[in-house]
């Protein structure tokens, strides 16, 4: 199952953040602090998947990796798109290929939603991702894969608020969040 | 109104970036304020920000009542953003959640489908048992609502609900199967259902053996990859359990392999017939080699592939592989080493995960050298001035190196970025491990394993014992890296006695080197000197100069802060006295008189200030030691020296006594645990008090500083070593004179790409050493074929005297082309020199029989290792991982028949009951004194109009929920009642669970087409009952920052750890 879903910025700045087990907000802090420190400093052309952070790694998964115990946290995935990274914390019984492709699926809805969406839309529309994230995961579960239900799922829930018009268009995650980018894995 | 929106907010902390903390503070405190009104849209909006901020890491948890209050909101729009802050911030522990209760239940029944979609996504966030169990009820219809969003979301809420409160499933199963053999159902909802089906498949997949029949249906219909995924995922859980399975499988996934463009489903497609075990054995002959072999081609082609994720991946499989089918594995060994150099850390970390299980004596040593390289390099560019000097030796031998050496010279002309320290740890403790494997069984060349130790030292990181200097508590669990490997060093010393001189050489080597290295006013921090001075210590005798490794030690000592370091020390350094001291050849001359004399001066000097360390054990060493050398110079004094005519000896004290106190019985390595098999004596009673007057004795100690006890007839046992005898017990090697220890900058040669990870000096030693070695061996063939001088060849000349003349030796003189092609360094990639295999005699570890303990060579202790045993204790303390989700209790529960859970037993039942009716009550008093609290904490004089005014509002408030509170225990008194009722109908529910797998098993069969299902139902009848029997009800363990306890999960951590 997905544990953790985790969005922020290339500073750090936490975008959006989704515990599927609950954490003291000071820990989910840490957390965010050293997920961002290992992706920040990837090398080009490195693959989506990062080491445990410490805190994660405390339990020990090294010597067990031949036999991983289901319940326990032991994969970081990540996609970064312009200037936003999108995490995900999941257990060994998800595919790690199919993550990537969810973080795709969850980003595209974005985009579907907001029109070309840029880091900025996603500041100001908070509420809007949590409640695209919560049409594709219910506690850690993957419900939905298909974006135009998500997308539809959404908008049964009201308008969503656009952008003061009135704020810069900031940085354009480079034609929305960087569609169909490189590397896309047919998984859906 | 001059309330901030949630923009405002936003746009605020945009606007005031110099300041933010100033500003989040202003407006967490408006927000304060704000929750408190009146106005609903106030109160939302507030609610919002305050979200907000708890994502920035501002704690929200004191507002969870007004969550509550925003929850309740008849408004969609704000009723969403409480249920949002609900999701964000409540806890299981969260006291507001009783209230909640009433409230989920009625929002569950709204008529809205994006209202029920609220509670039914939030709750699995903060979900307790009581909890499930009043919403249970409300849950389940909502399985069969008109919409199938809210039928996705029910379903994987009732899994949630299950893992606190596993008496869910037995009540939701049934319709949730239904779901899932309807074949009209929404595609989505059916993939919701095989995406929990797959999460509790890994936990009881005998449960779902039945539905096989439907899960292959949809797995050939190929409708959704994500599905296929999960399914194939599912299937791996229930191959195990019924073997024909495989055969039936076998067909799609190969296709699957063949023709899907999705690398994801290709990949689970593999990793699923890993799991699953379709691999089969090497001499099945049902086509699984044939798919073995597609496996492992697909595979490679991932690795090889430019792709990062697939060759993650593809390593993620090699890993799963290696397991059962290490063969296959090996095959592939070219393109895994080549991963172990990549760019990124993830790959390398899990390719070294595999090297390590694919170690053997023909690759150790590549697969060592490659990381020793990676090591060299990264330290290399971690210290330019050391590099800089390095890269210069490194430039002489490129030339006769060839075309490796080159390559992997490259990325220290580049930039490359440092390895993370505790990356460089992780590979150090890696190439620890692979070389000790098995009681060092891969390892052939030993003399190369301590030249690899010493390099390690070098480059191994220090500084963190810097932080936190004599933190005795953290340094506990932060096991110093250089202090491993000198245990290493020091293991090899004790075990491998052909090679122990070079151990001991190296070790002095280190010592020399620190001293060197450290100038005076650093303090010495290398967790190494430890073992290595006990190695200089134990075989003193083997040491080149004695005198010039106590000198160093004498000077090391005042500069060590760690009290075991210098407990060790001072032993090493009596153990060094002791031996030049104790050589009776040497006349005792007024020369020698006054020699001993200034060392014994030295040594008391350097002892005296210790007398009062507060380390009990160096304190007590420095007492005894001071002691004892006190006596002796004055029985050194008293001794005359020889003069020409009378003859005298030298003290005995001198000669005999304190060499005696070192020489015993030579130490062996002792197996982990065995010493907790001595078996205890009968006549030991523990409890019995040491001493009748203990109170007095401790009194009279604290106004007086006590000798502490010397050596007891226990210790003179295990320390003292036979005399050291003749060196007749010594390989042939050890009798050879010592090689120069000079540093001769020739070009020199040497197996492939050894110069590209260790220093010159140790490169330049090892090569000495090799022609030492050689020297007598009438088929080594030197590389000075052509006679002529050389400094090694005038070494050789002046270590052997002027009657060895090596020129004359015939077989000199040959000098075959092929042979000499032969000895230049390859230019291919390292590979294993091609070396006989010596006879190395490793000594097991020393145990007891019938004992447990296990005979890992890292385990081994030291006689000096007094915290050892705090040490292990702390390694083996578990930690619960974060963010973990506990489905353990659902182990032990059936899915069918909700009757065949035995559960609690009634008194139990009712005894919970109260308790939590007791809980329930004094959480509603707690909560009403801490919202009155609040009321007055607001800054507000107590006794002002307006606030009583206000508070009365509140308590009418508080009222008002006490009421609700009380409605809600009376409803949840007859729910338990009611659920309990059943179970005590069918308190032993063994039969029912063995139909229940029959009915899988002739439905997998079924499947199969084959008739002879009486096997296996035979099979998993007798395997149920026991399953059952092992049912116990879970236990509270304390718990840690994650609410869910795995107990299954910490018993089998700490019996597998492996003690490093």
């Amino acid at each position: 199952m997905i544990n953790a879903f985790l969005v922020f910025n290339g500073q750090g700045k936490p975008r959006l953040t989704k515990f599927y087990t609950q954490l003291d907000t000071s820990i989910q802090q840490r957390l965010i602090s050293e997920i961002f420190t290992l992706v920040s400093h990837r090398p080009p052309g490195s693959c989506n998947f990062l080491p445990l952070p410490p805190l994660l790694a405390a339990s020990g998964t090294s010597h067990s990796s031949s036999e991983p115990h289901n319940d326990v946290p032991s994969l970081v995935t990540y996609r970064h798109y312009a200037t936003l990274y999108f995490i995900v914390i999941s257990t060994s019984t998800e595919s790690p290929l199919a993550l990537i492709d969810l973080i795709q699926v969850y980003v595209e809805a974005l985009d579907k939603l907001i029109e070309n969406v840029c880091e900025l839309d996603l500041i100001y529309n908070f509420e809007t991702l949590h409640a695209t994230l919560g049409e594709m995961i219910v506690g850690g579960v993957v419900i939905e894969t298909d974006g135009d239900k998500i997308v539809a799922g959404v908008r049964a829930q009201g308008k969503i608020a656009k952008r003061p018009v009135n704020e810069g268009r900031g940085v354009g995650l480079g034609g929305g969040l960087g569609m169909g980018g490189n590397f896309v894995w047919h998984g859906r | 109104m001059f309330e901030k929106s949630l923009h405002d907010l936003i746009r605020g902390l945009r606007n005031h970036k110099a300041n933010e903390k100033e500003y989040i503070q202003n407006c967490l405190k408006e927000c304060r304020s704000e929750i408190r009104s009146q106005d609903m849209d106030v109160k939302a909006a507030a609610l919002l920000k305050l979200i907000y901020l708890e994502m920035l890491g501002h704690d929200m948890s004191w507002a969870s009542f007004h969550v509550l209050e925003v929850m309740s909101s008849p408004k969609y729009h704000q009723k969403r953003v409480g249920y949002l802050g609900a999701v964000q911030t409540f806890r299981p522990d969260t006291e507001v959640l009783m209230l909640a209760t009433n409230l989920l239940k009625k929002d569950l029944a709204a008529s809205l489908p994006t209202t029920i979609a609220l509670p039914i996504a939030a709750l699995p966030h903060f979900i307790t048992p009581s909890l499930a169990l009043s919403v249970l009820a409300d849950l389940l219809p909502r399985l069969t609502h008109s919409h199938s969003t809210i039928r996705k979301k029910t379903i994987v809420t009732l899994y949630r609900l299950a893992l606190v409160y596993p008496e869910t499933l037995p009540a939701a199963w049934p319709k949730i199967k239904e779901r899932l053999m309807d074949k009209d159902e929404d595609p989505g909802v059916t993939a919701a259902i095989v995406n929990v089906v797959c999460e509790l498949g890994w936990q009881r997949p005998n449960d779902f053996l039945g539905l096989a029949p439907r899960f292959f249906e949809l797995l050939v219909e190929r409708g959704n990859n994500w599905m296929a995924i999960k399914l194939i995922k599912l299937f791996a859980t229930l191959t195990p359990l019924e073997p024909r399975l495989i055969r039936k499988l076998l067909p799609p996934l190969t296709d699957l392999i063949r023709t899907t463009p999705a690398m994801s489903l290709l990949y689970e497609c593999i990793n699923g017939i890993i799991q699953g075990g379709i691999l089969g054995e090497e001499d099945d002959n049902s086509g699984s080699e044939e798919i073995a072999s597609l496996c492992v081609t697909k595979l490679r082609g991932m690795t090889i592939n430019g792709d990062a994720n697939l060759k993650y991946v593809a390593l993620l499989a090699f890993n799963r592989i290696v397991v059962t089918h290490p063969y296959l594995v090996a095959q592939q060994e070219d393109v895994i080493l080549e991963c172990i150099d990549s760019d990124d850390i993830t790959i390398r970390i899990k390719a070294l995960d595999l090297v390590q299980g694919m170690v053997s004596s023909d690759n150790l040593v590549s697969i060592v050298s490659r990381l020793m390289r990676q090591l060299k390099t990264s330290s290399l560019a971690g210290h330019p001035r050391n590099g800089q000097q390095t890269v210069d030796t490194n430039t002489d031998s490129s030339d006769d190196a060839g075309a490796d050496l080159s390559r992997s010279s490259r990325p220290q002309k580049d930039d490359v970025p440092p390895l993370p320290e505790d990356y460089t740890i992780d590979v150090i403790g890696r190439i620890l491990i692979m070389c000790a494997q098995n009681n060092y069984s891969s390892l052939v060349d030993f003399d190369w394993y301590i030249d690899v130790l010493t390099q390690l030292i070098r480059i191994g990181p220090i500084s963190r014992r810097a932080e936190f200097d004599s933190a005795l508590e953290q340094k506990s669990h932060t096991i110093d890296v250089s202090e491993k490997i000198g245990n290493e060093l020091r293991n090899v010393a004790v075990k491998v006695k052909a090679v122990r001189l070079a151990a001991v050489r190296a070790a002095e080597l280190i010592i020399s080197r620190l001293y060197t290295e450290s100038t005076s006013s650093h303090s010495v921090l290398s967790g190494a000197l430890r073992p290595v001075a006990w190695i200089a210590g134990e075989y003193a005798f083997q040491l080149s100069s004695p005198d010039d490794t106590l000198g160093h030690l004498l000077h090391l000592v005042p500069r060590i802060t760690s009290p075991e370091i210098l407990a060790t020390c001072l032993q090493t350094i009596l153990k060094i006295f002791s031996l030049i001291a104790g050589n009776d050849q040497v006349l005792w001359t007024s020369e020698r008189k006054s020699t001993m004399a200034l060392l014994m001066a030295r040594v008391i000097h350097l002892l005296e200030p210790l007398v009062l360390h507060p380390y009990l054990e160096v304190q007590e060493r420095a007492v005894e030691f001071t002691e004892l050398l006190k006596l002796t110079v004055e029985a050194a004094f008293g001794q005359a020296p020889s003069t020409d005519e009378v003859q005298q000896d030298p003290p005995l004290l001198l000669t005999q006594a304190i060499p005696s106190l070192f020489n015993g019985w030579e130490l062996n390595s002792v197996a982990h645990g065995a010493q907790q098999n001595v078996p205890m004596p009968p006549d030991l009673d523990l409890d019995e008090p040491i001493h009748a007057d203990l109170d007095r004795l401790l009194a009279q100690a604290d106004s007086l500083i006590l000798p502490v006890p010397g050596d007891d007839e226990f210790e003179v046992y295990y320390n003292q070593k036979l005399a050291p005898t003749s060196l007749s017990n010594e390989p042939a090697i050890n009798r050879l004179p010592d090689a120069p220890e000079e540093v001769v900058h020739e070009s020199y040669q040497q197996q492939a790409g050894e110069e590209s990870y260790l220093d010159a000096d140790i490169l330049a030693r090892r090569k000495a050493e090799r022609l030492e070695r050689n020297r007598d061996d009438p088929f080594y063939i030197g590389p000075q074929s052509g006679g002529t001088s050389t400094l090694i060849h005038n070494t050789l000349q002046t270590e052997n005297g002027t009657d060895l003349d090596i020129d004359s030796i015939p077989i000199m003189k040959l000098n075959l082309d092929n042979l000499s092609n032969e000895i230049q360094p390859s230019a291919a990639a390292p590979r294993p020199r091609p070396q006989p295999r010596q006879r190395i005699v490793v000594a097991a570890d020393e145990t007891l029989a019938g004992g447990s303990g296990r005979s890992t060579p890292r385990n081994y202790e030291s006689e000096n290792n007094s915290d050892s045993f705090t040490k292990s204790k702390a390694k083996k303390l578990k930690q619960q991982s974060l963010l973990q989700v506990d489905s353990s209790r659902l182990r032990d529960l059936s899915l069918e028949a909700a009757a065949a859970e035995p559960g609690l037993q009634p008194q139990e039942e009712d005894a919970e009951m109260a308790q939590a009716m007791k809980e329930v009550q004094r959480l509603r008093m707690e909560m009403q004194r801490a919202n009155e609290r609040i009321q007055t904490a607001q800054g507000v004089p107590a006794e002002g109009v307006v606030v009583k005014k206000k508070t009365t509002k509140k308590k009418k408030a508080v009222a008002a929920e006490d009421g609700e509170g009380a409605a809600v225990k009376i409803k949840k008194k007859k729910k338990k009642t009611s659920v309990a009722s059943p179970v005590v109908d069918t308190p032993s529910g063994s039969g029912e669970v063995v139909e229940a797998s029959e009915a899988g098993a002739a439905a997998a069969s079924e499947l199969l087409g084959e008739a002879a299902a009486a096997g296996v139902t035979e099979e998993s009848s007798a395997k149920q009952p026991n399953k059952v029997k092992k049912k116990t009800t879970t236990k509270k363990a304390p718990k840690r920052i994650i609410q869910l306890d795995d107990d299954d999960f910490g018993a089998a951590a700490s019996s597998s750890l492996p003690d490093t």
